[in-house]
């Protein structure tokens, strides 16, 4: 019989359910889905990592290294803009050094612009693929990741509301656990149904005029609740509506383009300002003219992008007199200090709409 | 007409492109002011102006703009972003025109700018006949300005060769200095740097100094993925010139993640020369590095026999 691989990568909020169908489902391979991230993860990470790199790069570091002491003997670097396009080649080389033995698949290296580049890396996973099997399992895994950021979006507009908030949050943990198991459009699809019934059956009590909040940044950070310390739920714990652009789809895959989005930001900025900028701006722009009573704003320890556009955030700010919290997340980041700011920042926003209304 | 003047931050790409810069802007009939080189105070302004987690070339670089706005009819950012793929400069480079047109909104002050997106077919030149359209002028003017720019960079490139290559011949220690230009030659960082090891009699050598044309494929050597071309360029005078120098100081400013990420890789795959890693923050400066210098210099003599 053939080698079969087991394959890893780095886990990212819950996109790794979609992960796991690509390559199960479309490239052949075994998926090997590593522990869920916590201290331990971003600690080890963070020791063998340079100090001043971006602090994904620490957790997504840290959890190939979970990956490894589970079994897998293949880890796939992806590529992308800003400074993920050179995690791969580092940390491939920090876990060389350390000892690990490991094929390491790196899209960076593949990531040419060119088409057929990108398919001999997938080549790579396996040799033997098909092309048209991994399109469909492809699209399949989008529409999944459609329904994880719809159905996620929907949870914490919600939960804060809800008549039962544990039967709320326990409709969406069964969707995620059903798309991490599902093995077939069809589960993808039952999968979604039955969460939106559950979720949809359990009343809400919403106030005509919630506090709504709108949550921007950094594309890792910002989705990953394990690296904000769960700061969506945190909000909706005290009854907030949260709002989030910012997903993977939305970013990667529905993105309306630079120059579309530019154009409703023009009295901002006249370029786009860095990888996720342009997004970030717009949808902070957006909550303010939509009347949210706040932003949070989340990026990691040293994010080059998300630093930059705070200038343009300042005076969107000033201009909408929206308040905007700035939180920088990193391995000592404590959940008790966060709270602290999170609570203030409430208790000022409700402050602001009861004078305000 | 009254001269129209341009002010130009002496930060972060003005190392790399002053020369295009200036003369550009002196053959299109304008008046160019530079701000003044780096103090404490350049860094003691831009800290104030700039959020606290920027780094401090980022800092030094907005206190430049700073000392220069109310000064000059416009000041000159800008944003390049690529030479093609795999070519790129730090993101920050993408922003640096409309932090500054954020940051000083309220002062009266005007920007010129242009864009570099060569992956997206926006090249230098287009981008520099593009500005002199917003600014009414005669295209063909601008086309030789820009050439005589170009070749006048040229120029300035074979006599840094130049230069190092007899740097590369002199007598005593000598100490290959991997950095951005911004930071070797900044007055406030790398210069006290350079001047304290020509004070012990070291030689110091700039690993950034090499035929920009072929390092990008002379980099692949050390580092198959790095997609910034000024680091690029580093790795590649780092691999040219390694067999001719005692040691290697990997300097950069606080808290730079790019150059950690491709200084870690450096660490970890140059073998056998003595490296020290720099890193200049802004409350300190270069204060206190003196004695990390001279142990790493007695190292290398000591392992030179020469102690
Ligand atoms: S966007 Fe921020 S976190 Fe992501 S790679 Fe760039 S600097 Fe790092
Ligand atoms: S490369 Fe580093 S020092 Fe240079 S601008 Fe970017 S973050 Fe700052």
């Amino acid at each position: 019989m053939d080698f079969i691989k087991t394959v890893a990568l780095p886990r990212y909020a819950e996109y790794n359910c979609t992960f796991r169908y690509i390559l199960e489902k479309g490239l052949d391979v075994k998926y090997l889905l590593q522990p869920p991230l916590t201290q331990h993860t971003l600690e080890i990470g963070a020791k063998y990592s340079p100090d001043f790199v971006c602090t994904p790069f620490k957790t997504t570091l840290g959890s190939m290294i979970e990956a490894l002491e589970a079994g897998a003997d293949t880890l796939i670097m992806i590529f992308g803009l800003c400074k993920l396009g050179y995690y791969g080649e580092l940390q491939e080389q920090i876990l060389r050094d350390l000892g690990y033995k490991f094929d390491c698949i790196n899209f960076s290296d593949f990531d040419t612009g060119r088409k057929k580049d990108y398919i001999r890396g997938l080549k790579r996973i396996n040799p033997k693929m098909s092309f048209a099997k991994f399109a469909v399992a492809g699209m399949e895994a989008i529409k999944m990741g459609d329904y994880l950021d719809e159905i996620t979006g929907e949870y914490y507009k919600n939960y804060g509301f809800a008549q039962d908030r544990k039967a709320y949050q326990h409709a969406y943990k069964a969707f995620l656990r059903d798309m991490y198991a599902a093995g077939s459009k069809s589960d993808i699809e039952e999968g979604y149904r039955r969460a939106k019934d559950a979720m949809s059956r359990i009343p809400l009590d919403k106030p005509l005029k919630p506090l709504r909040v709108g949550v921007i940044g950094e594309f890792y950070t910002a989705m990953d609740a394990f690296s904000n310390l769960e700061t969506e739920q945190k909000l909706a714990d005290m009854g907030v509506e949260v709002h989030r652009w910012m997903t993977a789809t939305n970013r990667v895959i529905h993105y309306p383009g630079e120059t579309n989005l530019n154009v409703k930001i023009q009295e901002y900025c006249r370029y786009e300002m860095g990888p996720t900028s342009t997004a970030n701006i717009w949808s902070a722009k957006t909550y303010a003219e939509k009347g949210f009573d706040g932003i949070v704003h989340i990026k990691s320890a040293n994010c080059t992008p998300e630093i930059d556009i705070m200038p343009v955030l300042q005076n969107i700010g000033n201009d909408y007199k929206i308040p905007i919290l700035y939180l920088t997340f990193d391995a000592q980041t404590s959940d008790v200090g966060l709270m602290t700011r999170l609570e203030a920042f409430y208790d000022m926003i409700a402050m602001r709409k009861k004078v305000i209304v | 007409m009254e001269q129209i003047t341009v002010g130009i931050p002496r930060g972060l790409l003005y190392f790399r492109y002053r020369t295009v810069w200036k003369t550009l802007f002196k053959e299109l009939g304008f008046k160019v002011i530079v701000s003044e080189p780096t103090t404490q105070e350049t860094a003691d302004i831009g800290s104030a102006l700039t959020v606290d987690e920027g780094c401090l070339a980022q800092k030094l670089f907005f206190g430049h703009v700073s000392s220069l706005v109310g000064r000059c009819d416009y000041i000159f950012i800008p944003r390049i972003r690529n030479y093609g793929k795999s070519r790129e400069l730090c993101v920050r480079f993408m922003a640096l025109y409309d932090m500054a047109v954020n940051m000083f909104r309220g002062s009266g002050q005007k920007f010129l700018t242009y864009s570099v997106d060569e992956w997206k077919s926006v090249s230098e030149k287009e981008s520099v006949l593009e500005l002199a359209k917003t600014l009414d002028l005669p295209t063909k003017r601008v086309k030789a300005a820009y050439k005589t720019a170009v070749k006048a960079d040229e120029e300035r490139q074979k006599e840094l060769l130049q230069k190092q290559s007899e740097r590369l011949k002199r007598n005593g220690l000598k100490i290959l200095i991997a950095a951005h230009s911004y930071v070797i030659e900044d007055n406030f960082v790398g210069k006290p740097i350079t001047e304290y090891l020509k004070k012990s009699g070291a030689v110091p050598i700039r690993a950034d100094v090499v035929d920009r044309d072929s390092a990008f494929k002379k980099s692949l050597e050390l580092s198959s993925t790095c997609k910034w071309t000024v680091n690029q360029e580093i790795m590649s005078g780092i691999l040219s010139y390694e067999d001719r120098v005692d040691g290697i100081i990997l300097l950069s400013t606080f808290p730079c993640g790019q150059d950690a990420m491709v200084n870690e890789l450096i660490l970890r795959r140059v073998g056998d020369m003595p490296m020290l890693n720099l890193v200049v923050d802004g409350q300190s400066g270069t204060a206190g590095l003196e004695t990390r210098l001279e142990s790493f210099l007695d190292i290398i003599r000591f392992k030179k026999g020469a102690l």
